[in-house]
C-alpha cells in the first residue's frame, strides 16, 4: 500500500487494474502508455506538475483528436487515423496536469444509442443476475469506463442525447454543456450544428472541475461562443442561487405513457426531494416536444450526410484496393468497406432529406421545428436567452413568471439488457432520445444524475435542463439531486 | 502550433505512421509532394461537375494546329458574319456564369497563402485537406476584393450572406463539398453596360445593359496533374483559393456581345485589382447558357422557361468552362446552330450540359438531365452569417478605382486630355493600365513645364498619347525592347518633350536622344544636349538662301526638271538635300523648302 501522499498514484494504478480486469466490457479501443500514466501520476503526487486535473486519469471518446493515440471514431475508416494534432480540450485538459487514459469506444462517428455500431465491437455491462446490457450511447465506452473505475472521469460527445443517455444507464453523471462554450476543434464532427462535448463523472463537483478547466474561447472553432457572449451570460446566470428557492419546472409533455413505472416514481420522488428543499414545483408546456425527435433525425442524418463525405481515403484513413473509380462511382469501395450500417443508413437517410425533391418536406421543416423548439424553452425560463443579443440589450428581455431548471427524466426506460436491443428495430433505438433531443436542439445545458430507486436496485438518470449558459446552476441542481438519500 | 514540415502543413510523423497516400506509388510523394488518385479515365466523362480544364496554352497550341489544319476560311466569325436567314426567325438568348480567382493573399477558410506556382501541396492547412475534426476559418479580408468588384457592377450589397455546401464526390474536393453562397449571395441585382466600342454585335446598337443576378463567393478545388492511363495526382495548393461566381441575367442576344461582356467583366475585375489573372492566364472561366425561341412567337405556357423573371425563354443548354473569349463566342453559335437545326427538324431541345473544345464547329453533350447531380445544398453548420457594415461599404465605394470606360471617358474630354476613344481604349487596355499610369505622369510633367500658352497651342494631351501609344513603341522595335515605365522614364520623355516643342531640337535630335539612352546613356536630356551640341541654333534666312543656291547650281538636271517638266516633287529631294549637308538635326524642312522655292522661282 502506497502512502497517503502518493493517492494519485494509487488510484491510477487500481484505474490500471481495473482496465485490465474489465477488458471484457470493451471501454477502450486503446490505451495509454502503463509506465507513462503511473509516471504521471507520480509527477502530480511529488508536485511536479499542477493544475486542478494533476494526476487524474480521463478517459477520451474516441472521436475526440489526440496525436499520441489513434482516433478511429470506432469506424473501418478510420481504424488505423492518428490525428497529427490535439483536440483543444485535450491541449486544455493536458495543461490542466489531466492525463489521457486511453480512448474510449463509441457507436461509429456517434451515431448510436447502445454503442454496439462499433468498428471494435460493442460495448455492455453486466447486471448482478449476469445479464448483458447495454451502455447507452454513443459515449458508452465513455461511461462504463468511469462507472467501473477504469479512469477518474472520461469526455464524451453528445449530439442528441450520447453523453447523458449512457450516463444515465450506468448510473453516473453526465454533463451536456450549453452548445459553443466548449471547443469543438478537433472534435471529429457527426452534427456540427448539435456536437457537444460532454464530461461523464462520479459526481456533479467532478465534472464542474473538468468543465472549468474545458469552458473558454477558441478562435480556431467558428462556433466557439466569444468573450463578449461569455460576459453577457455571466451578468445573467450568475447569482441565482443566492436568491433562495428556486421555481423548478415540470415538462407535462414528458410524461408520456410508455414511461416506465420505476422512471415515473424516480421522478416523482426526485421532484419531492427538491420540494422539500424549499424549492417550488411549477408545469411547463413545451408543446414541440412530440415534433422534437423526428426533427432530429432529420437534421443529425443531414449533417452527418455532408460531414462524412470527407472520408475518400485519398488523404488520410482505410482505402479499398484497386482503383478509386474501379465501381461506377468515385470512392465508393473505400465507403462502403470503410462504414458501418448504422452510419450507412443515416447517410442515406441525411442524403435524402438534403436532396433536391426532398428538402423542402424534411431538412428546412426540420429546421423550422428547431427554432419552435428554442422558442418554447426560451418561453419556459424565466431568465432570458442570453444569445438573444439586441432585446437583451435593448431591454426588452426581463426575467418573467417562469422556470430556472427543468427536471424530467433521461430517458423512458430503465437500461434494457442486450437481449431487449436483439428484437429491437432501428426506430426503437431512436426513441430513446426522446428527452435528450430538445435540449440539443436549443444547445442547453443538461445534466443526468443518478438516483436509486430501492425496490428495483436500480438507478434512473433524471435530467436538469437549464437556460442558455446556465451551466453553473445546472451543476449545482445537479449537485442537490445527488444528495437525495435513498 | 503544429511542427510543420516543409511541403505540406501537417506534422511528418503522421506521414510515417499512417499512411495518406494512394498505394501502388506511394514513393512518388516524397519526390513530387502530390497525393495520388487513381480513377479509370471512363471516369472523366461520368463525372459530373464538368471541371474538364484544358491549360489555356495548350488550347491554344491546339487552336493554331486546327486553323493549319483547315485554314483561316473556317473561322466561324466570318461564318457569323455572313447573314444566316434562320436567324431572323430565331432569336438567340444567353446567360453567362464567370468564375474569376480573387487576388488574396489567403485562402478562403484558412489561413494559409494563396500562391500560383509553388511546389505542390507547400501551401495546404489541416482543414483544406479536410481533416477529421478541422474546421474553416473565414478569412475576411478576402471580402475585400469580392466587394470592389460587385460594387463597380453595380450589385447591391446584401447585409448579411452566408455560406452553403455544396455536395459532390470528386477527387480535387476533399470536403466532398464546395463551400459557396447558393441562399444568400453577398451581392444581387447589379448591371453592365456595354458599348459599341466594348465589341457588342452591330444589331445591338450603341449600348446595351445586361442585368447581373448575383455575385457569390466560393473556394477553388485542388490542381489534377494527370498521369495516364488512370493516376491522378494532386496539389491542394489551389483548394480553398476565393473565387467569385458573376451570374448574368438571360439579357444576351448575340455571340459577339456575349464575348464583349465577358471581356468587359474581365477588365472591370482587373482595373478593381480584384482578380489575379485574366482569362489568357487562366484566372478566369465562363459557363455559357444558350437557348433559342422563336421571334414573334410567344411560346405555350407549358413550354416557356423562365429565369429569375426573365420569362418565354426556349429551354437552355450549359456550354462549361469556356477559358477564352474566342471559345466564347464559337461555342455560342455552335450551340445557337445546334438548336436552330434541331427545332428546324421537328426536335426538341433537352436541357443538357454540352462541352466545347476550341477550333471544333459543334459542341458535345457531356450529360443530360437525368446524369444531373443532386448537390444537396446545406447551409454551413460551421460558419457564421457574413456581416457586412454600411461602413466598409461606402468606404470602398470612395476608394474606388475607376473603372476602364469611366477611365477612357476621363481621356476623351476635350477639356482634359482630349483623345479619341480609339487611343483611349488603347492607354487603358495597354500593359495592366501601367502605361496609363505613364502616360498620365508625362502629361503631369509636361504641364508643370510649359507655359499656359505653350499648352493651349501644342495640345499636351494629344503630344503625349503619339509619344506613348506610338513613337516610343516604334524606336524600342528597333532596338528589340518591349515598353517598360523605367526604359525611358517619365521624366526623359518629357525632358525631350519640351524643347521639341518649343523647337529648340529638331523631331531627328528628339528620335536620336531616344536612341542614345536605350543604348545606356546615363546623362540627362539637357546634358546630351549641350555637351554634343544638339541644340537647334536657328540659321537666318540669309544662310538658307546660300544653301539653296549652292544646291541648286551643282544639280542643274534636276532645277531642268522642276523647271521645265513641272516635276515639283523633285523639291523634296533637294530639303533631303539641305537637311544632309546641314548639321545633323539643324535644319528645319519647312525654312528649307521655302528659301528653295525661292531660289527655284517656284511656288
Amino acid at each position: 500500500m502506497l502512502p497517503d501522499h502518493m493517492s494519485l498514484l494509487r488510484d491510477a494504478q487500481a484505474c490500471i487494474a481495473k482496465q485490465a480486469s474489465r477488458k471484457n466490457l470493451n471501454a477502450f479501443i486503446s490505451l495509454a502508455e502503463k509506465t507513462a500514466v503511473l509516471k504521471a501520476a507520480e509527477d502530480a503526487d511529488r508536485g511536479s506538475v499542477q493544475g486542478p486535473l494533476a494526476g487524474r486519469l480521463i478517459g477520451v471518446k474516441d472521436n475526440i483528436s489526440t496525436s499520441d493515440l489513434p482516433t478511429t471514431c470506432a469506424s473501418g475508416i478510420l481504424q488505423k487515423y492518428t490525428s497529427p494534432y490535439d483536440a483543444t480540450v485535450i491541449s486544455k485538459l493536458r495543461q490542466a496536469g489531466g492525463i489521457v487514459a486511453g480512448k474510449t469506444n463509441l457507436d461509429e462517428f456517434g451515431m448510436g444509442s447502445h454503442s454496439k455500431h462499433s468498428f471494435f465491437g460493442p460495448v455492455v455491462q453486466e447486471n448482478g443476475d449476469n445479464t448483458m446490457r447495454s451502455v447507452g450511447g454513443s459515449s458508452g465506452g465513455s461511461a462504463a469506463a468511469v462507472a467501473t473505475g477504469q479512469c477518474w472521469a472520461a469526455l464524451g460527445t453528445d449530439t442528441g442525447g450520447s453523453v447523458r443517455l449512457p450516463a444515465a444507464y450506468t448510473g453516473i453523471v453526465g454533463f451536456k454543456p450549453s452548445y459553443g462554450l466548449l471547443s469543438r476543434w478537433g472534435v471529429v464532427a457527426y452534427a456540427n450544428s448539435l456536437d457537444t462535448v460532454g464530461i461523464l463523472s462520479q459526481s456533479s463537483v467532478d465534472s464542474k472541475q473538468i468543465f472549468d478547466v474545458l469552458s473558454g474561447y477558441d478562435p480556431r472553432d467558428p462556433t466557439s461562443l466569444p468573450k463578449s457572449t461569455r460576459a453577457r451570460i455571466s451578468k445573467f446566470a450568475g447569482k441565482r442561487f443566492q436568491r433562495g428557492p428556486l421555481r423548478i419546472g415540470v415538462p407535462a409533455e414528458y410524461n408520456i405513457t410508455t414511461l416506465s413505472p420505476t422512471v415515473h416514481s424516480s421522478w416523482i420522488s426526485t421532484l419531492s426531494y427538491l420540494q422539500a428543499q424549499g424549492h417550488t414545483i411549477h408545469h411547463v408546456f413545451l408543446p414541440t416536444t412530440k415534433q422534437a425527435l423526428s426533427a432530429y433525425y432529420v437534421l443529425a442524418p443531414a449533417e452527418a450526410s455532408s460531414n462524412l463525405a470527407k472520408y475518400d481515403g485519398v488523404r488520410f484513413g482505410t482505402r479499398a484496393e484497386g482503383p478509386d473509380g474501379a465501381t461506377s462511382v468515385l470512392f465508393s469501395a473505400t465507403r462502403g468497406q470503410g462504414f458501418g450500417d448504422e452510419v450507412k443508413r443515416r447517410i442515406l437517410l441525411g442524403a435524402y432529406t438534403l436532396s433536391a425533391d426532398a428538402i423542402d418536406n424534411y431538412f428546412i421543416q426540420a429546421q423550422k421545428v428547431r427554432r419552435l423548439v428554442q422558442r418554447d424553452f426560451d418561453k419556459a425560463f424565466r431568465s432570458p436567452n442570453p444569445l438573444h443579443e439586441e432585446e437583451i440589450d435593448s431591454g426588452e428581455a426581463t426575467e418573467n413568471e417562469g422556470v430556472d431548471v427543468l427536471v424530467c427524466p433521461t430517458a423512458p426506460t430503465l437500461t434494457p439488457t442486450i437481449e431487449d436491443l436483439d428484437a429491437q428495430n432501428p426506430l426503437d433505438a431512436y426513441k430513446n432520445d426522446v428527452f435528450t433531443v430538445p435540449a440539443s436542439l436549443a444547445g442547453l445545458p443538461a445534466i443526468s444524475i443518478p438516483v436509486t430507486v430501492p425496490e428495483a436496485n436500480e438507478k434512473v438518470g433524471i435530467q436538469v435542463i437549464g437556460q442558455f449558459g446556465h451551466d453553473e446552476l445546472v451543476l449545482d441542481i445537479g449537485s442537490i439531486i445527488e444528495k437525495q438519500p435513498t | 502550433m503544429l511542427n510543420f514540415v516543409p511541403g505540406l502543413q501537417i506534422p511528418k510523423s503522421f506521414y510515417m505512421a499512417a499512411r495518406p497516400i494512394g498505394g501502388p506509388i506511394a514513393g512518388a510523394w516524397q519526390t513530387k509532394r502530390l497525393f495520388v488518385c487513381h480513377i479509370f479515365r471512363s471516369l472523366q466523362t461520368s463525372h459530373t461537375t464538368g471541371e474538364i480544364v484544358v491549360p489555356f496554352g495548350k488550347q491554344l497550341k491546339d487552336e493554331a494546329k486546327k486553323k493549319r489544319q483547315y485554314g483561316e476560311s473556317k473561322s466561324s466569325r466570318k461564318a457569323s458574319k455572313g447573314a444566316d436567314p434562320r436567324l431572323e426567325k430565331w432569336e438567340l438568348t444567353v446567360g453567362i456564369e464567370i468564375h474569376a480567382e480573387l487576388n488574396t493573399a489567403r485562402k478562403l477558410f484558412s489561413s494559409a497563402a494563396t500562391s500560383i506556382n509553388a511546389a505542390p501541396n507547400s501551401h495546404v492547412s489541416l482543414v483544406d485537406v479536410a481533416f477529421p475534426g478541422s474546421q474553416p476559418e473565414f478569412q475576411k479580408e478576402t471580402l475585400i476584393p469580392a466587394l470592389r468588384a460587385a460594387i463597380a457592377l453595380n450589385c447591391d450589397i446584401q447585409r448579411k450572406s452566408s455560406f452553403d455546401r455544396k455536395h459532390y464526390f470528386y477527387q480535387d474536393q476533399p470536403a466532398g463539398y464546395q463551400i459557396t453562397q447558393f441562399y444568400e449571395p453577398f451581392a444581387k441585382d447589379g448591371s453592365i453596360t456595354l458599348y459599341d466600342h466594348d465589341g457588342i454585335a452591330p444589331e445591338d446598337g450603341q449600348s446595351i445593359t445586361i442585368g447581373i443576378k448575383q455575385i457569390q463567393m466560393e473556394q477553388d478545388t485542388a490542381k489534377t496533374v494527370q498521369q495516364p492511363p488512370t493516376t491522378h495526382l494532386l496539389d491542394f495548393n489551389r483548394v480553398s483559393h476565393p473565387l467569385i461566381e458573376v451570374i448574368t441575367l438571360p439579357h444576351i442576344h448575340h455571340p459577339s456581345t456575349a464575348a464583349a461582356c465577358v471581356r468587359k467583366i474581365q477588365s472591370i475585375l482587373r482595373s478593381m485589382n480584384a482578380v489575379t489573372a485574366g482569362m489568357e492566364e487562366g484566372g478566369l472561366r465562363a459557363d455559357v447558357n444558350v437557348s433559342v425561341r422563336e421571334r414573334h412567337k410567344e411560346l405555350p405556357e407549358d413550354a416557356a422557361k423562365s429565369y429569375y423573371g426573365v420569362t418565354g425563354l426556349g429551354q437552355r443548354t450549359e456550354i462549361k468552362n469556356l477559358s477564352s473569349f474566342k471559345a466564347v463566342e464559337d461555342a455560342i453559335i455552335a450551340e445557337r446552330d445546334r438548336q436552330i437545326d434541331v427545332l428546324e427538324n421537328g426536335g426538341v431541345i433537352e436541357g443538357e450540359t454540352r462541352g466545347w473544345t476550341l477550333g471544333s464547329t459543334e459542341t458535345k453533350r457531356l450529360r443530360g438531365k437525368e446524369g444531373e447531380i443532386d448537390y444537396r445544398y446545406m447551409p454551413d453548420p460551421d460558419l457564421n452569417v457574413v456581416v457586412i457594415g454600411q461602413e466598409l461599404e461606402s468606404y470602398l465605394r470612395e476608394t474606388l478605382p475607376k473603372s476602364p470606360s469611366q477611365l477612357a471617358d476621363v481621356l476623351c474630354d476635350s477639356d482634359g486630355y482630349g483623345l479619341t476613344m480609339f487611343d483611349a481604349k488603347k492607354l487603358v487596355a495597354l500593359d495592366r493600365e501601367d502605361r496609363l499610369d505613364y502616360y498620365m505622369d508625362v502629361v503631369h510633367l509636361l504641364r508643370q513645364s510649359l507655359s499656359d500658352k505653350e499648352q493651349a497651342i501644342s495640345k499636351v494631351g494629344k503630344i503625349a498619347a503619339n509619344w506613348v501609344l506610338n513613337d516610343l513603341d516604334s524606336l524600342l522595335t528597333t532596338v528589340e525592347g518591349s515598353w517598360s515605365a523605367s526604359a525611358i522614364t517619365a521624366q526623359t520623355l518629357c525632358d525631350i518633350i519640351v524643347p521639341l516643342t518649343r523647337r529648340e531640337i529638331t523631331r531627328a535630335t528628339a528620335n536620336s536622344l531616344i536612341d542614345k539612352i536605350l543604348a545606356g546613356d546615363a546623362r540627362e536630356v539637357h546634358q546630351i544636349i549641350s555637351e554634343e551640341n544638339l541644340a537647334l541654333v536657328p540659321l537666318s534666312d540669309g544662310d538658307y538662301l546660300r544653301m539653296a543656291t549652292d544646291l541648286v547650281e551643282a544639280n542643274p538636271d534636276i532645277v531642268k526638271a522642276i523647271q521645265v517638266k513641272r516635276q515639283k516633287g523633285k523639291i523634296g529631294w533637294f530639303v533631303g538635300q539641305m537637311m544632309k549637308t546641314g548639321e545633323e538635326g539643324r535644319i528645319e524642312a519647312a525654312r528649307a523648302e521655302r528659301a528653295l522655292k525661292n531660289v527655284l522661282e517656284v511656288e
